[in-house]
């Protein structure tokens, strides 16, 4: 057993942000450990800016991370990752969908927009370890863009920082997800699992 | 990618679970409704409000198969009578709310601490520290004191159920309504929760009348209050050895007191810092358990308490313990801010400061994260892509020409304070806008507009513009009917006609409401029409006495979702690239969200837009057209 996992998920509203939290904090359920996912609904409407936390161990309490302990930064969208990487240090873990959902303040012109290879050079320079995969790309190999999160789910599962087996988040994901949906999520689940492994030995 | 249809099923068959022991992860407001049903509640009533919506919108989902009568009554003051009505005649009823949602209903539960209850009756308040979704931040624990009644502070989902059971209890061993505390942090994190066994419950009483008891005129009112008062007592006695409240034993070198969420940060704040320290964890917070208090409190030099808010823990143990010389260590010594949450990360700077430990070593960051803020576009929420709401604004700013002042009101449309059409200069409390409108009408010459959604209209509108005819005051109210509780997660209400029972009742047609009220001049109006809605605005402006415009369109999240299940296509609207002169109005000026800019470009999106056709209106060269390779 782990002492002690943080995962922050950050993403804008509508990619799932909050499924994905949960299917994570369900796996680790299914594993034996104590869990908390915060959530905060409410003025975080669609396309507003959202973040998670999972926090696993044998006894938690607090459901938000404290500065500077994510263990695991799951970014579903770039600008987001860096919005909240005051819960990360040069040790967390970045893994990150390299595809931008432009603000509509960006969109609309009112303010400049920060690029995608901006955001790599931040991540670059302060993290040691970040995987930056184009979650996208795969969900549509999966069959629908609607499942980047699960696909960011398995590029974490790839990863050995998760205390979570690989087979209690394809159950969380029976549990959780509609079983005319599940193939679909398995499949997007398996490619992600395999882009991550691939990636980390191609980084290596 | 679950549906909500989906997840609602997967939380039914766990609020409904009849294998005792399983665990499940509940939010600490689906565990209240899990406890509730363990209790067996028989009658539920809301009005929503985050963040307290999911456990009545959940019980809702389950009422029939649990044999639950559950309504969505008009405001929360209904909502305790309608709860308090029940439980007078002996079943188990549970009213919920958000916090400011209890100023409402305060008035009732106020007298309801004197009469008392038969059937157990637990009113759920769920406070917001921090304003997540509220226009403030109060502290409801005062109204366990102001109303003298037995307050419980759940930290965690499996608590909250817990308790729950516990409470419905003592308010029918009590005949006393009891008050359950939860904050954001509390409600809404998922947490595991151990299921526990359904108990029966009478599922029909009867009234029993009894004068002295039930009818609070003035005589009968203060032997009532004496009744409470011994009640109360003998509570307390209860608390003072009850199991809610618990002692992590730790030492007798440092002493912490806390309770609810504050708690979970205390405990890991103590583990990061790796000090020595015992900790009182109270539970039932109000009758406080003084002698319990001044027990643990003799133990130390110093105690720290550890509370989101106001001081209220930090004054009560301080009355209690005065002749004790201990130092208490609080809000007052600005040991902790008196505002917002309170994380881990908060306090444990606190300790450390006030006890000179250094910091743990990942709080001492390397990363320039306010650099890095700077530089990042922000991404509040917004008013969807065909927002009615967005056209209506549109159409006050076109007709007024910035004439007029907007006193707005909670809701969704809340969000029209944005750029690019700013409405909104003032913002109180549930329908507020039209009666601060009234004042303002009488002490100034600007026209004044107030704007208020279906279902705040429904809730608090009503004496205000009763009030507004016969004082005649000349404001013009827009009623934004979306036909939806938008902003909570799309509850009904008297508007729609649906019930928390998921049955279709009698609709109230808010213009015969309108003209009940004894408004003369009402116009029903299509935002999605911008002239239509521009020409009934500047007759309202001519009217010489209050008016009102409704401004009727269902709430376009709403509409393309209902769309999509029926497997209707939505025709967005295209910019013709040769007749745009790339005057930017349609961005400027309306602001869709699905109308974007990118490198001096000026295209809709295909996937936001939701084909309302408001940007064809407004146009001033026609470039803005349906677009025609869908109509194939
Ligand atoms: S028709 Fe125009 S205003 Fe309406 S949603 Fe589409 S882009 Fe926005
Ligand atoms: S309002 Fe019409 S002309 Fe002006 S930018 Fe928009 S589409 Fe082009």
């Amino acid at each position: 057993m782990v002492e002690k996992c943080n995962i922050v998920i950050a993403g804008v509203g509508g990619q799932g942000v909050l499924l994905a939290a949960e299917i994570l904090g369900n796996g680790a359920l299914i594993e034996g450990y104590d869990v908390r996912v915060s959530e905060i609904h409410g003025m975080a409407q669609r396309g507003g800016s959202v973040v998670c936390d999972v926090r696993i161990g044998e006894r938690v309490y607090a459901p938000t991370t404290p500065d500077g302990m994510a263990d695991i930064m799951l970014g579903l969208e770039p600008i987001e990752t860096l919005r909240y990487l005051r819960f990360t240090s040069s040790e967390t873990l970045i893994v990150m969908n390299i595809k931008p959902v432009k603000p509509v303040s960006v969109l609309m012109g009112m303010v400049k927009d920060l690029s995608l290879e901006n955001i790599i050079q931040i991540i670059n320079r302060y993290y040691a370890k970040a995987i930056l995969i184009d979650a996208m790309d795969i969900a549509m190999k999966a069959g629908n863009p609607v499942v980047q999160n699960v696909v960011m789910l398995g590029v974490l599962a790839s990863t050995n920082r998760l205390p979570i087996s690989v087979n209690a988040i394809k159950e969380s994901l029976k549990q959780l997800v509609s079983p005319k949906y599940l193939e679909l999520n398995i499949r997007a689940f398996e490619l992600g699992l395999k882009a991550g492994e691939t990636y980390s030995l191609f980084r290596r | 990618m679950a549906t909500n249809w989906w997840k609602n099923l997967v939380r039914s068959k766990v609020l409904l679970s009849r294998n005792v022991g399983e665990r499940h992860l509940l939010l600490g407001n689906e565990a209240i409704a899990r406890g509730a049903i363990e209790a067996g509640v028989k009658v539920v009533t809301t009005y929503p409000g985050t963040p307290s919506s999911e456990i009545a919108d959940s019980l809702s989902y389950v009422a029939k198969d649990a044999g639950i009568y559950m309504e969505y009554s008009t405001n929360e003051i209904v909502a305790v009578e309608v709860a308090a009505g029940a439980s007078l005649c002996g079943v188990r009823a549970l009213s919920c709310m958000k916090h400011v949602g209890l100023n409402v209903a305060s008035d009732a539960l106020i007298t309801l601490a004197y009469t008392g209850v038969r059937g157990g009756f637990v009113l759920v308040t769920a406070d917001d520290p921090g304003c997540w979704s509220s226009q403030n931040e109060q502290d409801n624990r005062y109204y366990a004191l102001l109303a003298n009644l037995p307050c419980f502070e759940p930290s965690n989902s499996q608590e909250a159920k817990d308790w729950i059971v516990y409470a419905f209890d003592l308010s029918e061993k009590f005949e006393l309504p009891i008050l359950f505390r939860t904050t954001t942090r509390v409600s809404h994190t998922l947490a595991p929760v151990e299921i526990g066994p359904i108990h029966k419950s009478l599922d029909h009483g009867k009234f029993i009348p009894d004068v002295k008891r039930f009818v609070m005129v003035p005589d009968f009112a203060r032997a009532r209050h004496v009744a409470l008062i011994n009640k109360m007592e003998s509570i307390k006695e209860l608390n003072e050895k009850s199991s809610f409240n618990k002692i992590i034993e730790g030492g007798e070198k440092l002493g912490f007191i806390t309770s609810g969420a504050s708690f979970n940060y205390t405990m890991e704040a103590i583990d990061l810092l790796g000090i020595e320290a015992s900790i009182l964890k109270i539970g039932m917070i109000h009758p406080f358990p003084e002698q319990l208090v001044k027990d643990f409190v003799r133990r130390f030099e110093e105690v720290f308490i550890v509370e989101e808010l106001e001081p209220y823990i930090e004054n009560t143990v301080k009355a209690s313990t005065i002749n004790l010389g201990v130092k208490i260590i609080g809000k007052s010594n600005n040991f902790l801010p008196k505002n917002g949450e309170l994380s881990t990360s908060i306090i444990t700077k606190a300790l450390a400061k006030v006890l000179g430990k250094p910091l743990p070593k990942n709080f001492i960051s390397d990363i320039s994260f306010e650099e890095i803020k700077k530089i990042l576009p922000p991404r509040p929420p917004i008013l969807c892509p065909g927002c009615p709401h967005r056209a209506s604004f549109y159409a006050i700013k076109r007709s007024m020409k910035g004439m007029q002042i907007n006193c707005t009101d909670i809701g969704c449309y809340a969000l029209g304070i944005q750029e690019p059409l700013k409405i909104g200069d003032l913002l109180i409390c549930m329908g507020a806008s039209v009666g601060t409108a009234c004042g303002i009408s009488k002490s100034q010459e600007r026209p004044v507009v107030s704007i208020i959604g279906d279902s705040t209209f429904f809730h608090a509108a009503i004496p205000g513009l009763i009030n507004a005819v016969y004082n005649n005051h000349r404001i013009i109210t827009i009623i934004l009917d979306n036909c939806a509780t938008a902003m909570t997660g799309f509850q009904p209400h008297p508007g729609t006609g649906l019930t928390g029972m998921g049955k279709q009742g009698k609709r109230v047609i808010i213009e015969e409401v309108v003209k009940g009220c004894g408004i003369e001049h009402i116009e029903v109006v299509d935002p999605y029409n911008v002239k239509q809605t521009c020409d009934a605005l500047l007759r309202a402006i001519e009217y010489p006495g209050p008016s009102v415009i409704v401004a009727r369109r269902k709430c376009s999240l709403l509409a393309t979702q209902e769309k999509r299940r029926q497997g209707l296509k939505i025709i967005p609207y295209k910019i013709i690239d040769d007749k745009c002169k790339k005057c930017f109005a349609c961005v400027k000026v309306l602001g869709c969200p699905a109308i974007n800019t990118l490198n001096g470009t000026i295209f809709i999106d295909f996937n936001l837009c939701t084909g309302c056709g408001v940007c064809e209106q407004i146009c001033p060269y026609k470039a803005i057209e349906i677009s025609r390779d869908e109509l194939w």
